[in-house]
């Protein structure tokens, strides 16, 4: 199946034993220049257990398929060497997966661009995590795979760590999907969303909205907060200095520690 | 779900924050945010060295990078006010010293530990709270009246001065419980033989007199539930606070004589039980006792650990030291009395 997404033979005839020889003048026919050419070349040599050279190839044949120029690849297989060992009829599904989720042409390739690791992971996974955005999330279809657009990383995040992320900025902050994805919360670490809000919160700048949704102040939004530097940060919207967050960090790092170790206590009670 | 069950309805110290920021925010100003976060947040102690105890601590805890911040002060030659103020307020107590990490520094101090003879190396508490036993200026030949001593941090700095084989001192509280943990406190910071009747004990002529009175204890009031007197049982109580206030201020100005000093001082940033009760205070010992007080400056003493401590700017009547989250002591208010009549 799949036959014609299979490397192209001018470029190197597919036998299935012995393996094809890679060597760099093989690479330059590829439209890889010298320099590229030889990094490819070493790295793939430098994979252990010799099944990099078996892949390589096909690998290259599908990056290409894709629509990725060869400086594209050469950079992102640098980034992600691990993409050596994936064999074909894997990568080939990995990605239809992704065109399934909704990703279109020219995002499709962005991502992949900006992050390749996410072809190294397992299709199951990615659904897993895409049902999880969904069903425990509310997400829609389209935002969900916004979401996987802009952030590909959450396919490897922990689910708990996930949902604990989601309902804190949900419950705790009070934003609506509509603007997690808007603002890219998945980007952020959870530690950093945490020490802002919190910053903020006791400040007297930032209210729990009560149950119908409503609070005394003006809260300040998930942008301002999320998608600016430390320094717009804290003149415009939390109206402190440096000094003040700083030692702000530190304090509140230890109170999460104690917090842990209070949490292990009881549990192991 | 997970959110909301943490969620009890109307804690005190929920109701402590509404009230503060309804209050504080007019009071305070754009000083407001920076004090509120540092009052929700960990609070900084400061280690008052006892200097009865045998174990010399001072070299370790130095060594650990605190400083005293009252030898260690602002420069003189920064501050404007003459060096005989500034030699003045220390001359009297050569021997307190409190003990503070620095600025922006987050390191907690270990418990204290006892020497061979029982006696604890130091006691912590807000730094801050060493401030108004300074500023009390307790000279040679004093009585000294500690109207609300409990537990004894007050008590325990004023008696390190070591002046105290010179003067009396007097300490009084209300509260059984409150007075027993004075006792424990004084037991085991202070060596037996200067806890005789002869050197504490209640005199009828003071000279200087201490109203540490209870008060909103705000940054009590804002991370415990316990105890809380933002607890709605107990808002008849919080309402009298500040009558209470004006009438032990009333007691300690009418124990001390003529000439003699009263100084008022509170852990709260209320202007009502801060200013406002100093001020109805002058007002009512010139009425219905005739007696003339006139309100001693201050300024020497703020300027003098400016660089250890928040100070509100431009209060009318006594300073007071603001938290923030570099140097996260206080509050503390204070306001120095002097008995003309
Ligand atoms: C702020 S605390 C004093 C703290 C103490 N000066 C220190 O530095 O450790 C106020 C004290 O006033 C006491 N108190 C309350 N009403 C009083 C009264 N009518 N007369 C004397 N003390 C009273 C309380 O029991 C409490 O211990």
């Amino acid at each position: 199946h799949q036959s014609t997404l299979r490397p192209n033979h001018e470029v190197s005839p597919v036998t299935t034993k012995p393996v094809p020889e890679l060597s760099l003048s093989s690479l330059i026919d590829m439209g890889f220049t010298d320099t590229q050419a030889e990094q490819i070349f070493e790295s793939v040599s430098s994979v252990r257990g010799g099944s990099a050279a078996k892949h390589i190839l096909s690998t290259l044949t599908v990056l290409f398929v894709l629509g990725l120029n060869p400086s594209s690849v050469q950079k992102l297989l640098e980034k992600c060497p691990e993409l050596y060992t994936v064999k074909e009829a894997q990568l080939q599904q990995r990605i239809s997966n992704l065109r399934k989720l909704g990703l279109v042409e020219g995002s499709l390739q962005r991502m992949v661009a900006h992050y390749p690791k996410i072809l190294t992971v397992p299709v199951k996974t990615v659904k897993n995590v895409v049902t999880f955005l969904k069903e425990r999330c509310l997400f829609t279809s389209q935002q969900a795979s916004d979401i996987l657009r802009d952030s590909p990383a959450v396919v490897l995040e922990n689910l708990d760590q996930l949902e604990y992320k989601f309902q804190y900025v949900y419950f705790r902050m009070g934003v609506k999907q509509t603007e997690m994805v808007k603002f890219r919360l998945f980007r952020f670490p959870l530690d950093e969303v945490r020490c802002r809000h919190i910053f903020l919160e006791r400040r007297g700048f930032y209210q729990t909205p009560d149950k119908k949704g409503q609070t005394t102040i003006v809260n300040p939004k998930l942008d301002s907060i999320l998608n600016t530097d430390l320094d717009t940060f804290l003149t415009h919207v939390a109206q402190a200095t440096a000094e003040e967050y700083d030692v702000f960090q530190k304090l509140l790092a230890r109170e999460w520690k104690e917090e842990e170790l209070q949490q292990g206590k009881i549990e192991a009670d | 779900e997970k959110w909301a069950a943490t969620h009890a309805k109307h804690p005190p110290t929920r109701l402590a924050l509404h009230h503060f920021d309804a209050t504080y925010s007019v009071q305070l100003g754009k000083l407001w945010p920076s004090v509120r976060v540092a009052m929700l947040s960990e609070r900084k102690y400061g280690a008052l060295l006892n200097n009865f105890c045998h174990d010399a601590v001072l070299v370790d805890l130095q060594a650990k990078g605190c400083r005293d911040f009252i030898t260690n002060r602002e420069e003189d030659g920064q501050c404007v006010f003459p060096v005989f103020t500034v030699n003045h307020y220390l001359s009297c107590h050569p021997n307190i010293k409190c003990l503070v990490f620095p600025r922006g520094d987050v390191t907690r101090f270990k418990p204290a530990r006892p020497d061979a003879y029982g006696l604890l190396s130091y006691y912590l508490m807000d730094a801050a709270s060493v401030l108004p036993c300074l500023a009390l200026d307790v000279q040679e030949g004093h009585n000294v009246l500690d109207l609300c001593a409990a537990p004894g941090g007050k008590t325990l700095s004023l008696l390190q001065s070591q002046t105290i084989s010179k003067w009396f001192l007097c300490v009084n509280d209300t509260s059984v419980s409150r007075t027993m943990r004075l006792r424990k406190v004084l037991h085991s910071y202070v060596p037996k033989q200067f806890l005789t009747d002869e050197k504490l004990r209640i005199t009828s002529f003071d000279v200087q007199v201490l109203v540490d009175v209870p008060c909103t204890t705000d940054r009590h009031s804002l991370m415990e539930d316990d105890n809380n007197i933002f607890n709605k049982i107990r808002v008849g109580e919080r309402r009298r606070l500040p009558q209470l206030q004006l009438e032990l201020l009333l007691a300690g100005i009418e124990a001390a004589c003529p000439g003699g000093e009263i100084l008022y001082s509170t852990c709260t940033l209320s202007q009502n039980q801060n200013q406002g009760v100093v001020e109805q205070a002058i007002c009512l010992a010139r009425e219905n006792h005739g007696i003339q007080l006139e309100a001693v400056s201050l300024r020497p003493l703020t300027q003098m650990f400016r660089n250890t401590f928040h100070f509100a700017p431009d209060l009318h009547l006594g300073e007071m030291v603001i938290p923030h989250l570099a140097a996260n002591f206080g509050p503390i208010y204070m306001c120095k009395l002097k008995r003309l009549t």
